[in-house]
């Protein structure tokens, strides 16, 4: 109530000023007045009257502005007031202004542009309602360090049978499907999905409808959803596609409706175009009553009220039952809950908030310099803050007018930062990785925007605040007589701008050090062997459409056919199959498998390798050295005896002190599971899932043996990768027209996307790092520089007692030796305590890394020293008979 | 004229809202009321009493209207409000305690501590 009085009097006052004014003026008057008729009634002449009411009344000025500033509109006013005159002010220094400008722009703009990457990726919910309650389930087994696995359908029913915690669970899983009758053949990115999966999620049908649970069902009619992107691109929005037929794998879907885009990335990195009833799916949808194959990625929705913890002690106890129900498949296995926001956002998590506590350090050390910049005004500005203080200016008057003027500054700097930000983010768009979830996502939007708001804001208190303290504490005296630059106080901010020339080299200290760490695990991953040679190597895939290519025969005919005319082709002998090919996209296909005759491992507990199906040349194309025994040749055919071929990691760990070959392995891996293969080679280890991560066992079976539905090409040629990728597509076609090539290029260009998150994070920190470094210099000469002039009298004398210019050399970079050195004793531990952030992003290397840490210090030396050259320079040369006059 | 005693800091407020409880005045009338009750004791300097009156309407204990003065010109009356009432109501109170206890304090002679 009392506010609401309060609010409405202040707007008053605002909104109407003029009225508020004749107001006051007339009120006024009237008092005036009043006195003036009662002193005449008592006798004393008119005009004496008037002249006395209007002393006794005293200034009718000053008592109108407390009257203002009662009413709170003279603390507006005096805002507007200050703004124009910070502005005016920096117009009048357009140099200064541009410089600290500049830098808070870059600031900000740094910040503004990665904070619309963190908020777009990390902070922004799902777009989906009550985002919280969205939880994703897989299943872990701690003790054979399986961190994460999809859920058995069996598992997945009792657990929706079971549970008192979720609303619902659906199940999904994606897959690339072919898409034929629509132009050219194209391979589709399908999810496979069951129905309750939308009202789950609640999304609502653009066109038509969702699935229904009868949709789900084996057996029935297949139906497919589009995706509204792929609704605009592919089919020009067309209302009629509902009802229309559509051809995926060669089996025919009715279409029956089109969601928006919203879900599309949320179970693959690469958009969703379909969404089919899982039991629908040619490669899945037999896979349903398999028991013990974890495959499903599992979506819940936690009920209102109820926490992630309360819904993992329930699944604690729902795996501890199945375990006992079915000890073979569930021994050692739990489920693990994560909401679904961070299974999205996954790992680049860290990096990405790295990146920001990075442009937060160039902000702040953008701050120490405009600070500094400030500081060195103020000097030069004390004559006027003395007469304003003469006036009457109070001391909180003054300050608040310098923060303003600071203010000033920071909201243009902050608009020159959004301008820089807005060109930024496009660039930084088409720079990050495309593996980055949600990225399309990523804009400068209103949240954006109040962000680099705020930024100025903060910013201009945090520049503002101690050169407006100094200058509001100056004393009168003597700056009116212009000698305030040898006074007490002097030395204070002398203290204050070598302190923030101090904190500039810690913070970029800090800054190089990551970047340091990071540019040197980059090399180092970028320089690891993966194992095979990717130079000349072009790759490409082929998915075969399940329901017209259905046998295992029908798999190993194409792919003979497809290898036989490839080798066939002018420079391009050198073709084989790899299925799949390592640092897939997909990720390497790990499989259980078993030792016969070994010690039986407990039932349920496989161990596991990467399984990978190859035509015989494969080792040769991708130069993978055979270590020992053979490689596959012609014979290794289906009707021949079964054999594999395994790694040296494999070898080295499960067989350490005993001869690999003529040992059998059982894998559990369709066709032909539960079958002994024989080992007959030891090949070399390769990186298959990521360049960073150590080679893990792996296990190699003949393609013919082994068949796929599809398979991944490799081709070694002199030849340009154009020329051999057009000649793969040409023979793919040959072989059967519809058939779409997916993923095809360079092995080379696989290696350089598979470290494409490093590389992103390497070059932005770097380019961090060099602004900061930029910064810092600045900086230090701003330091230098100044106390050059101010010590100008003091060298003069020292030239005229006998000091040469080496002397004075040394005496000034000596000065700013020590600032550095200073810098660094505080940055070398910060740096060491931060580094340990980075631990995660970095490769074979350890954040306190010596050699780092020794060159960036030598770095910052040498810059220093360099900026503070400028200045030394100007020193050197020193007139003594100029200098001693100049006081 | 016995001497006039300065105001102490923060009591103008408290006699405003005192001189406006007993009938609408506007501001010169506030300045009468004020002396005739102290029976001019009281120095008030007349320029302070305005802001005073702008500083009690924003925080709603008193409101204003414009009216007609017993000259017949126009002139703004200020009123007590429910909530400047409540305001005087406490404020007497403390001071009254606060005057009793000032009083205890300075009337304590050597033989009672």
């Amino acid at each position: 109530m009392r506010l609401w009085t309060r609010v409405r009097s202040w707007s008053r006052a605002i909104l109407d000023r003029s009225r508020a004014e004749s107001e006051m003026d007339a009120e006024l008057r009237f008092h005036i007045d009043a006195y003036a008729e009662d002193l005449i009634r008592s006798g004393l002449p008119r005009a004496e009257a008037l002249r006395r009411a209007r002393v006794e009344f005293g200034g009718v000025e000053s008592a109108k502005e407390e009257c203002r500033e009662a009413l709170g509109v003279r603390f507006i006013e005096a805002l507007v007031q200050d703004l124009r005159y910070g502005f005016r002010t920096l117009r009048k220094s357009p140099g200064f202004a541009a410089v600290a400008i500049f830098t808070l722009a870059l600031g900000i703009g740094a910040n503004t542009a990665i904070f619309s990457v963190v908020y777009a990726v990390v902070l922004k919910p799902l777009p989906f309602a009550n985002p919280g309650q969205l939880i994703f389930l897989s299943e872990a087994k701690p003790q054979q360090g399986i961190p994460s696995a999809g859920i058995s359908y069996d598992n997945f029913t009792e657990i929706r049978a079971q549970n008192h915690v979720f609303s619902e669970l659906a199940a999904a899983q994606n897959h690339q499907l072919t898409l034929t009758g629509h132009g050219d053949p194209a391979a589709v990115d399908t999810a496979d999905v069951m129905p309750e999966l939308f009202a789950l999620l609640d999304v609502k049908p653009v066109l038509g409808r969702t699935f229904v649970s009868e949709d789900g069902k084996q057996g029935a009619q297949p139906v497919a959803i589009l995706s509204e992107n792929f609704w605009r691109d592919r089919f020009a929005a067309d209302p009629n596609v509902i009802g229309s037929s559509v051809s995926l794998d060669h089996r025919s879907f009715t279409v029956v409706g089109v969601v928006p885009a919203a879900p599309a990335t949320l179970f693959s990195p690469t958009p969703i175009q379909f969404w089919i009833p899982l039991a629908q799916d040619p490669l899945f949808g037999p896979w349903i009553p398999r028991q013990g194959l974890r495959w499903l990625g599992i979506v819940g929705r936690l009920k209102p009220g109820v926490s992630i913890a309360q819904a993992q002690a329930e699944m604690d106890a729902i795996s501890a039952r199945l375990a006992a129900k079915f000890p073979a498949e569930n021994t050692g296995w739990t489920i693990r809950l994560k909401p679904l926001q961070q299974v999205i956002v996954g790992d680049v998590r860290t990096a990405l908030l790295v990146l920001l506590g990075a442009v937060g350090l160039i902000l702040l050390i953008a701050c120490a310099n405009i600070s500094n910049l400030l500081l060195a005004r103020a000097t030069s500005r004390g004559k006027e803050m003395a007469l304003r203080i003469a006036l009457g200016a109070g001391r909180s008057r003054i300050i608040r007018q310098l923060l303003t003027e600071s203010a000033a500054l920071g909201l243009l700097g902050g608009a020159a930062g959004v301008l820089l930000a807005y060109w930024g983010v496009h660039a930084l768009i088409s720079f990050l990785p495309s593996s980055l979830p949600k990225i399309n996502d990523v804009r400068v939007d209103a949240s954006v925007l109040a962000f680099a708001l705020l930024l100025s804001v903060l910013a201009s208190l945090v520049f503002g605040l101690a050169p407006a303290f100094f200058a509001a504490g100056s004393r009168v005296q003597s700056n009116l007589q212009e000698s305030g630059g040898r006074a007490g106080e002097a030395r204070a901010r002398r203290f204050a701008r070598s302190f923030l020339a101090v904190a500039e080299v810690t913070l970029a200290m800090i800054l190089l050090v990551g970047a340091g760490l990071l540019v040197r695990s980059f090399l180092t991953l970028t320089s690891v062997s993966p194992g095979f040679d990717a130079r000349n190597v072009v790759r490409a895939e082929i998915s075969l459409p399940q329901f017209q290519y259905s046998k295992p025969e029908q798999w190993t005919a194409f792919s003979d056919e497809l290898l036989r005319r490839l080798q066939a082709q002018p420079g391009m002998r050198d073709s084989a199959i790899g299925l799949p090919l390592p640092l897939d996209a997909q990720g390497a296909a790990t499989l259980g498998f078993e030792i016969a005759g070994h010690p039986p491992l407990p039932k349920g507990t496989p161990e596991t390798a990467d399984y990978v199906s190859i035509s015989p040349e494969y080792f040769h194309v991708m130069s993978i050295p055979l270590l020992r025994g053979r490689t596959f040749d012609d014979q290794d055919i289906r009707s021949a005896p079964m054999v594999t071929i395994i790694s040296e990691a494999l070898a080295h760990r499960y067989f350490p002190d005993q001869d690999p070959l003529g040992k059998q392995l059982i894998f559990s891996f369709p066709p032909n599971p539960g079958i002994p293969r024989q080992i007959v080679g030891v090949v070399g280890d390769v990186r298959d899932v990521s360049l960073g991560r150590d080679p893990g066992p792996m296990m190699y079976v003949p393609f013919a043996q082994a068949p796929l539905w599809g398979a991944e090409v490799v081709v070694r040629s002199n030849l340009s990768p154009e020329s051999v990728s057009a000649t793969i597509r040409h023979e793919v076609r040959q072989v059967d027209k519809d058939l779409p090539v997916t993923n095809i290029g360079s092995m080379a260009g696989s290696l350089d996307t598979s470290v494409q998150q490093p590389r992103f994070r390497t070059w932005l920190l770097g380019l961090f790092a060099a602004i900061a470094l930029v910064l810092a210099a600045a900086g230090i000469f701003g330091v230098i520089s100044y106390s050059v002039g101010r010590r100008t009298h003091e060298i003069g004398i020292r030239i005229t007692l006998g000091a040469t210019p080496a002397d004075v050399l040394r005496l000034i970079l000596g000065e700013s030796a020590r600032l550095v050195l200073v810098g660094l004793a505080v940055g070398i531990p910060a740096a060491l305590g931060l580094a340990r952030l980075l631990s995660n992003l970095l490769f074979a290397i350890r954040p306190a890394d010596p050699l780092t840490l020794a060159a960036v210090s030598l770095l910052l030396l040498a810059v220093a020293t360099v900026a503070a050259y400028i200045p030394a320079r100007r020193a050197m040369r020193v007139d003594p008979m100029v200098a001693l006059r100049h006081e | 004229m016995a001497k006039q005693l300065d105001l102490l800091q923060g009591t103008l407020d408290m006699l405003i809202l005192k001189a406006v409880s007993l009938g609408p005045l506007h501001g010169y009338g506030v300045l009468l009321r004020i002396q005739q009750i102290s029976k001019d004791r009281l120095e008030i300097l007349q320029g302070s009493l305005y802001p005073a009156l702008y500083r009690l309407e924003h925080q709603g204990w008193i409101e204003s209207e414009w009216g007609e003065s017993e000259s017949k010109r126009k002139a703004k009356y200020y009123r007590l409000t429910a909530a400047g009432k409540r305001r005087l109501e406490a404020e007497t109170e403390k001071w009254n305690r606060m005057a009793d206890v000032i009083a205890g304090i300075l009337g304590t002679t050597s033989e009672e501590v």
